[in-house]
């Protein structure tokens, strides 16, 4: 008979993005501070004639591990989905788990934004001759449908939506539905947000976007806290944790002790501090933590002035100024609805090796002063770290995580 | 385009949207259905091979062939028509 209230570990990651494709890569990336912003290529996301190109980082292709015929047919955000699950499902031993008790949260909606782009060019003059795969593969119901047809996960798929916060609301919902005894392991997936041109158009539209000020200088472009942020800089990334009840996995990369999802009330992009410290507090009460108890804070920090200025307000009047602080999107970008995913993955793996990556570009940071890790990586003992994620329409969450050792 | 070629553009579409039949000898009085494609690859076979030779037809208007000789031979009268 299940226990009523499991503990939830973290028996799994997989991760990529631009530092590369498993999270050997990511972790030895983060530390080394390596910096591989670029201009963005891919077809579908590259600036029209006369704009200003677009800054970011691109991932490299995903291994194959379909069978050709499925390979042909799935987008790149879902190719990269089954990379990441499949080394999460290897590291958890999810083969040894009965398929019925294995659940998925795919975090992250308009995933295949770009190619539905690209579609909509290729087809506008032969209407007849859209593919039919058209008809559900370009569904963001499709990185699920493609994970649970590859993979042995009869528990349960679940797509949410909950813009750059979609990673870290995957997470919670994944932990809910272990802990409501629906399934003994459930991974939350991070999805890559393959963007289109329009939409980093109407993102630099709205003010969001980052570059002006570091046009030709994509390396220096992405500085959250930094007085000189102008906006957040893209960067795909996708990420895959398994979590799973502690009883069945061991301690894992450590246990999800406080995790809080609240809506703020507003509509678009504005930050709400409010909202960002009742998710804290409620985060930190339910891990029966004191603030000063937290050693480490894995900030959403996008590099864009007002969500910095107001994040660091935050962590301040939740009393978290003495806990280190780094900005995982300095190095690897923002994922979007993979942010909150790979930045876990990110938190985890540091936890792991006890040592956390310095904030890239941080030169001149804001005030009020955090204990940002700065210049390298910075070796220290981590029991107990805080992930804050925000996303536009007024999403906050937070996940209290204690490390396994 | 004669009924021999348009045979041959539907074995080429099939073996573009199964890779794994490139090596496989394909013969005319197979299926699709018998060579293990799924319905979605059916239909994206017969419209990749519409297109590739030049006819834009209602797929209900392909409904009836047993094999791949019988989908060249209605191909080519509807070409011709």
């Amino acid at each position: 008979m299940p226990s009523p209230a499991p503990d939830i570990v973290f028996a799994g990651i997989g991760a990529a993005c631009g530092l590369g494709f498993g999270k050997a890569s990511l972790i030895d990336g983060l530390l080394a501070g390596r910096d591989v912003f670029s201009t963005l290529q891919r077809p579908g996301r590259q600036a029209p004639d006369g704009v200003a190109p677009f800054l970011g980082i691109e991932m490299a292709d995903p291994p194959s591990l379909l069978p050709a015929r499925v390979e042909r047919t799935a987008g790149l955000a879902a190719r990269v989905a089954i990379s990441v699950v499949d080394e999460a499902w290897r590291e958890a031993g999810l083969d040894n788990v009965d398929p019925e008790r294995i659940g998925l949260v795919v975090g992250g909606s308009n995933v295949f934004s770009r190619e539905i782009a690209l579609l909509a060019r290729d087809y506008a003059a032969r209407p007849n001759f859209v593919p039919p795969r058209a008809g559900h593969a370009l569904l963001d119901s499709e990185i699920g449908g493609l994970l649970a047809s590859h993979f042995a996960i009869r528990g349960f798929t679940l797509g949410i939506g909950a813009a750059s916060a979609s990673g870290a609301v995957a997470i919670l919902q994944a932990a809910a539905a272990i802990r409501s005894g629906r399934v003994d392991a459930c991974i939350a997936l991070g999805a890559l947000q393959d963007l289109s041109a329009m939409d980093l158009l109407g993102m630099r539209a709205l003010g969001a976007l980052g570059a002006p000020r570091f046009a030709d200088r994509p390396g220096q472009a992405c500085r959250p806290f930094d007085r000189d942020h102008d906006g957040f800089v893209f960067g795909e990334s996708c990420a895959a944790l398994v979590l799973c009840r502690a009883d069945l996995a061991g301690p894992g990369y450590g246990t999800l002790i406080g995790a809080a999802h609240v809506a703020d009330g507003q509509r678009g992009p504005e930050p709400d501090g409010t909202g960002q410290r009742r998710a804290i507090a409620q985060a930190l009460a339910q891990a029966g933590l004191r603030p000063q108890e937290v050693d480490y804070v894995n900030a959403h920090a996008t590099s864009t002035p007002k969500g910095d200025d107001v994040e660091a307000d935050t962590l301040v009047a939740c009393g978290l100024d003495h806990a280190w602080v780094n900005a995982t999107k300095s190095i690897i970008g923002h994922g979007l609805a993979a942010a909150g995913a790979i930045e876990v993955a990110a938190l985890l793996l540091q936890m792991r090796d006890g040592q956390l990556h310095p904030t890239r570009n941080l030169d001149n940071p804001i005030v009020p002063p955090l204990r940002h890790v700065i210049g390298g990586a910075q070796s220290c003992h981590l029991r107990h770290a805080l992930k804050t994620s925000f996303g536009f329409g007024g999403i906050d969450t937070a996940l209290v995580i204690r490390g396994a050792s | 385009m004669d009924r021999d070629t348009i045979l041959a553009v539907i074995v080429g579409q099939i073996r573009e949207v199964v890779p794994e039949l490139a090596e496989r000898p394909i013969v005319e009085t197979e299926s699709m259905a018998e060579l293990g494609l799924d319905s979605i690859e059916r239909s994206e076979i017969i419209m990749n091979t519409l297109e590739a030779i030049g006819l834009d037809l209602p797929m209900v208007q392909l409904h009836g062939p047993k094999n791949l000789g019988e989908l060249a031979d209605l191909l080519h009268a509807k070409s011709r028509t």
